[in-house]
């Protein structure tokens, strides 16, 4: 697949992408809330409204079927544009057995892991030793050359003791890990003075040994240009690249929550304006896309997103009767066994231990 | 010739990454060290490139085993003490053990638990984690007691496509010698007779296997048979060895060095009672460590952890019952 | 045109219920797909409850300021079926239908073939009512230990030989407080196995099993003597003659019919009352004893009853007897004076209170107050056995002087 890192791809192309992916996520986003408020979707909804230029970028410039990328909560946009269908999401939240995860987990906490996209647990933090893991691999098996694994996280994740000894074994390891922070101000409720005391979470990537860059969030001509950066830093063996993101979370944590404790000032300032109406602005005035295009990719996007909810509406949900009740692979009682399974070799004559 | 425990496991490491190049290595101190307990001792000479010192980050070692093995390979985690792995809990069972069930894609590690007590290791270095981890659905728990099942078992553990936890018992890593490790053939999952006997069962494993056989040695000279079976795998558990020793002898006593509340003897009590009840003779007895954290100086701890003389206390009562 | 349901959603993981605050919409609107229609609040926020697609409000069935819980139906949309088609969202009609469908699978009665999550008031859970402790009624045994006490390994044991408890009580302990080993058990197993034996008949075991579980009780027996010369006397002048066991049965039917409770069966905390006073006479037989029961001795006349008494016992002794004629008695009479025995404590039936007995008819010098001597007449001592729980030994003596004195009068019966 052509990428814009390779230089096949131009920076129009890119936007234009991005662009689109942003969009998808947000009309489909939209009629995941939608269906959570009309009572079809139980336990949660988890939006990205307002992180959707970071993270359609970041899923833009990843390369499906070479990279790693572990979406979070918020990345509907990213996980769109690196090539997860709308099925997918759709399966997963209304509880499709067709879908990736087939009724036994939900929401946001869906992925292909075979295919380069883990499935995040609500543990937060702990999918960056599980990412710095799979570069690891890759790298004995001799495969690591070029890729790169990214994750995203939000502010309040960068509070746990995951989330450090995660970043801290990728540095010591040197692994092409793109750490994407997501800082939205809020964690749940929790502003940001009751999460950590630094001036700006980019300072931590100083004391982990790695390269650390801050962008708005809001941006997406910044977005694409910070973030392209670091993926393109982190494959040229530059070591773990850590992006922080100034943003304001355009929801509440869930749809459950309305988010009245986010006060008017902060959703008045800079950072409380919507990546949707920035990116729009700044593609029509740069003159990559029309207000026609976007018009028509709107209808486009809104029928893509209404067939995948009406098709996975109508499939089978899982059956208890017939649910296969093991969480192992393997099937016990094994058969007894007539031969050794493996040559068993003498200990030398010397005990190695003594 | 002899070869211990500890030999075991290390000799199982060494034919592993010879055999199978998914296999690596990863903890603290196991490359030039060899590890605290010297269980990798030359392995990262044999095999450059394959075993790996860790930064002191538990959860993040096990993040990593998971995302290695979402990718094909086979890492083998050692935790430097079992006690510790409570720092990767998050990882072990949240991760790693609902990954398949939730995915469909299987996490084949294996991590290692230095576990149990030894004289002077104090509240830290002694815990007994199978209990725990076989609370959780989609682990296999795994606790050798003989030389033979420490090198057979890692091997077999590593060829699960599931994740393992493998305790091994710190105190037979030198304690423990044998002629060699050959051994029966029995699969992961089946519980092994280690002494047969008709009066009572003892079910037990890891060290207190050891600690049974003594107690059913000197319960011999007033001429009580016990009959001593050796779980092997706590998790799946082989009830039906269990029940078929106890439907001979009609009394259990079921003896683990873990914390009494709860855990893999009262597991074995409640699925003899649900499936066994009519096979009872005497109530099923349970002996377990104190409730209270592993204590520090030796005279504290060998009354704290079941032994030979409690385990042969406790098979007084019940035979004479 | 199909109906779609608008349903009170989840807002919130441990939302059960949310208070509607506004209605947006009015029967007759239209409303387009994702138009938030309903405002909400749950104790965590004010929400909007959406359609999911265009169509015409047509019923509305939540109020203002009511709370609904999690599922509730709150109204219904008129929607096209190419709008359902285009959605993929459920109608009534086709829920219906999936339900129907899913009806007799093996999924019990929540048949939601397709709703995915959409919840219904029997996912609700009701509060149990709190539990009083309370160890009234708990079967308490006398002993766990000892003797009393069997063990599952030997209940089954003894299941598997056919062995009761009774069977055991020749077995000495060595076990816990003395109790019976399954040890102790296979070891007199093997002692037996030096002894000659013979299997018991069915007639045996049936009677064997009765008395065990009829000795489970406290009994006491208590007796006196009746002189039997006026029914002598009133037997002979009767043919066909009558059984000296029918007046017994005659006179105890009356006695009991004065003092019914006398008969009255205890269970747990409730005496059981005689519907009928139908009594029971033992007849021995080879191997055994039946007791066929003579019913309604209270209304019928002695003479009417010896056809009846005949029958029963002639059918007795042939054992022609149905399962009906030895049923719901409440009493037993037994005769074993027949046998020429004087004295006997009889063991009543297990589910009966009291067991009347006479002994053998002697011949005796007895004091007659009118003449001033010694007159012959002929004795027999009458004896009844009582759960000592229902009746007392002055309940049990009333009641047998009254039998006695009863039999004296002979055409009164």
């Amino acid at each position: 697949m052509p990428s814009f890192a390779d230089g096949a791809v131009t920076h129009r192309d890119f936007l234009r992408s991005a662009f689109q992916s942003m969009l998808r996520a947000r009309i489909l986003e939209n009629k995941l809330s939608s269906l959570y408020k009309a009572g079809k979707i139980v336990g949660g909804v988890y939006l990205g409204r307002g992180q959707e230029a970071v993270s359609a970028t970041l899923g833009t410039a990843l390369i499906q079927g070479q990279d790693v990328f572990a979406p979070l909560i918020r990345d509907q946009a990213g996980r769109t544009a690196f090539g997860e269908s709308l099925l997918d999401c759709t399966r997963t939240y209304l509880g499709s057995l067709q879908g990736p995860m087939r009724g036994r987990d939900g929401n946001i906490h869906r992925g292909r892991p075979a295919e380069g996209i883990p499935a995040m647990i609500s543990h937060l933090g702990s999918q960056v030793s599980v990412v710095a893991g799979m570069l690891f691999a890759r790298r004995l098996q001799g495969k690591l050359d070029g890729c790169v694994g990214a994750t995203c996280i939000g502010d309040g994740a960068s509070s746990t003791g995951a989330f450090h000894e995660g970043i801290n074994l990728a540095a010591v390891e040197k692994l092409p890990l793109v750490l994407v922070i997501g800082n939205n101000q809020f964690a749940y409720s929790t502003p940001n003075r009751r999460q950590f005391a630094c001036a700006d979470l980019v300072e931590r990537a100083r004391g982990y040994g790695i390269e650390g860059f801050a962008v708005d969030g809001t941006d997406l001509l910044a977005c694409a240009s910070v973030i392209t950066e670091a993926i393109r830093r982190a494959r040229a063996g530059h070591g773990p690249q850590m992006i922080v993101a100034r943003l304001l979370r355009l929801s509440g944590h869930g749809e459950h929550d309305d988010a009245f404790y986010v006060p008017q000032n902060i959703r008045n300032d800079h950072y409380g304006r919507d990546c949707m109406e920035v990116a729009t602005r700044q593609l029509v005035e740069h003159q990559m896309v029309t207000s026609e295009e976007i018009h028509a990719w709107n209808d486009q996007f809104a029928d893509e997103v209404q067939r995948a909810v009406a098709q996975a509406q109508q499939e089978a949900p899982p059956d208890p009767y017939h649910e296969d009740w093991t969480a192992l692979s393997t099937r016990f009682p094994l058969p007894l066994r007539t031969s050794s399974p493996s040559t068993v070799r003498q200990p030398a004559a010397q005990p190695v231990c003594s | 010739m002899s070869v211990t425990y500890i030999d075991a496991i290390r000799e199982a490491q060494e034919t592993l990454l010879r055999d199978d190049p998914r296999v690596f290595l990863y903890g603290q101190d196991i490359a030039t060290f060899g590890g605290a307990f010297k269980a990798t001792k030359g392995l990262a000479e044999l095999f450059p490139g394959r075993v790996f010192d860790s930064p002191i980050s538990e959860d993040a070692m096990i993040g990593l085993a998971v995302g290695a093995a979402i990718e094909g390979l086979r890492p083998i985690v050692e935790m430097q003490f079992a006690d510790f792995s409570s720092i990767a809990f998050n990882q072990i069972v949240n991760q790693a053990a609902t990954h398949f069930y939730r995915t469909g894609i299987p996490i084949p590690i294996t991590v290692r638990l230095p576990s149990g007590g030894t004289v002077g290791s104090g509240p830290f270095h002694s815990q007994s984690m199978e209990g725990i981890y076989a609370q959780y659905p989609g682990l296999v728990v795994l606790t050798p007691a003989t030389v033979s099942d420490a090198y057979h078992m890692l091997i077999d553990a590593v060829a699960l496509d599931d994740p393992v936890i493998f305790c091994e018992h710190k105190f037979l890593y030198r304690w423990l010698k044998a002629k060699s490790i050959n051994g029966d053939l029995l699969p992961i999952g089946q519980a092994r007779i280690i002494r047969p006997g008709k009066h009572a069962t003892v079910v037990a494993y890891s060290a207190m296997v050891h600690e049974a056989v003594r107690a059913a040695d000197h319960l011999q000279h007033d001429g009580w048979e016990i009959e001593v079976v050796d779980l092997r795998s706590v998790k799946p558990l082989d009830i039906n060895t269990v029940l078929a020793s106890v439907a001979r002898t009609g009394r259990l006593l079921a003896v683990g060095e873990a914390f009494p509340w709860g855990g893999v003897t009262a597991e074995v009590v409640s699925r003899v009672t649900e499936e066994g009840f009519h096979l009872l003779d005497a109530p099923p007895q349970r002996l377990n460590a104190r409730d209270t954290p592993v204590p520090y100086h030796p005279k504290l701890w060998a009354a704290h952890r079941p032994t030979p003389e409690s385990i042969c206390q406790a098979l007084r009562k019940l035979l004479a019952f | 045109m199909p109906t779609v349901p608008i349903l009170m959603p989840q807002l919130g993981e441990s939302i059960a219920e949310a208070t509607v605050v506004r209605l947006g919409i009015a029967v007759g609107d239209a409303v387009r797909a994702d138009q938030e229609i309903i405002e909400v609040e749950t104790n965590k926020a004010i929400m909007g409850v959406t359609t999911l697609c265009h169509g015409i409000v047509s019923e509305i069935r939540a109020q203002e300021g009511v709370s609904y819980s999690v599922g509730t139906l709150l109204g219904l949309l008129e929607v096209t079926p190419e709008e359902v088609a285009r959605t993929g969202m459920d109608t009534l009609e086709s829920l219906e239908e999936k339900r129907a469908a899913t009806h007799h699978s093996a999924c019990p009665s929540r048949a939601e073939a397709n709703l995915h999550f959409a919840l219904d008031d029997n996912d609700a859970y009701e509060e149990a009512p709190a539990v009083v402790p309370n160890i009234k009624g708990l079967p308490v045994p006398a002993g766990t230990m000892g003797a009393h006490y069997i063990s599952p390994r030997m209940r089954a044991r003894m299941v598997d030989l056919g062995l009761r408890e009774a069977d055991i009580s020749a077995v000495a302990g060595t076990g816990a407080g003395g109790r019976v080993t399954v040890e102790d058990l296979e070891r007199f197993l093997e002692y037996l196995d030096s002894w000659p034996s013979t299997h018991a008949s069915s007639m045996r075991l049936a009677v064997a099993d009765a008395m065990r579980r009829s000795w489970t009780r406290p009994l006491a027996t208590v007796g006196l003597p009746a002189v039997l010369d006026r029914v002598l006397d009133h037997r002979r002048g009767h043919t066909p003659k009558p059984g000296l066991t029918l007046y017994l049965l005659r006179a105890f039917a009356l006695a009991l019919m004065e003092n019914p409770t006398t008969a009255g069966y205890l269970i747990g905390d409730k005496v059981v009352h005689p519907r009928s006073f139908d009594i029971g006479v033992a007849v021995q037989i080879e191997d055994g004893v039946v007791v066929p029961v003579l019913r309604k001795l209270d209304q019928k006349k002695l003479s009417e009853l010896v056809g009846e008494y005949d029958d029963l016992v002639s059918r007795a002794r042939r054992r022609r007897l149905t399962e009906a004629d030895c049923h719901g008695g409440i009493a037993t009479v037994t005769n074993f004076g027949t046998f020429g025995l004087t004295l006997g404590t009889p063991i009543p039936l297990p589910n009966e209170t009291l067991i009347l007995g006479i002994g053998a008819g002697v011949k005796k010098p007895v004091w007659s107050t009118q003449v001033e001597a010694f007159l012959p007449a002929i004795v027999a001592d009458i004896f009844l056995t009582f759960d000592h729980r229902v009746v007392d030994g002055g309940g049990a003596g009333v009641l047998l002087a009254r039998v006695a004195e009863l039999l004296q009068h002979p055409d009164s019966l």
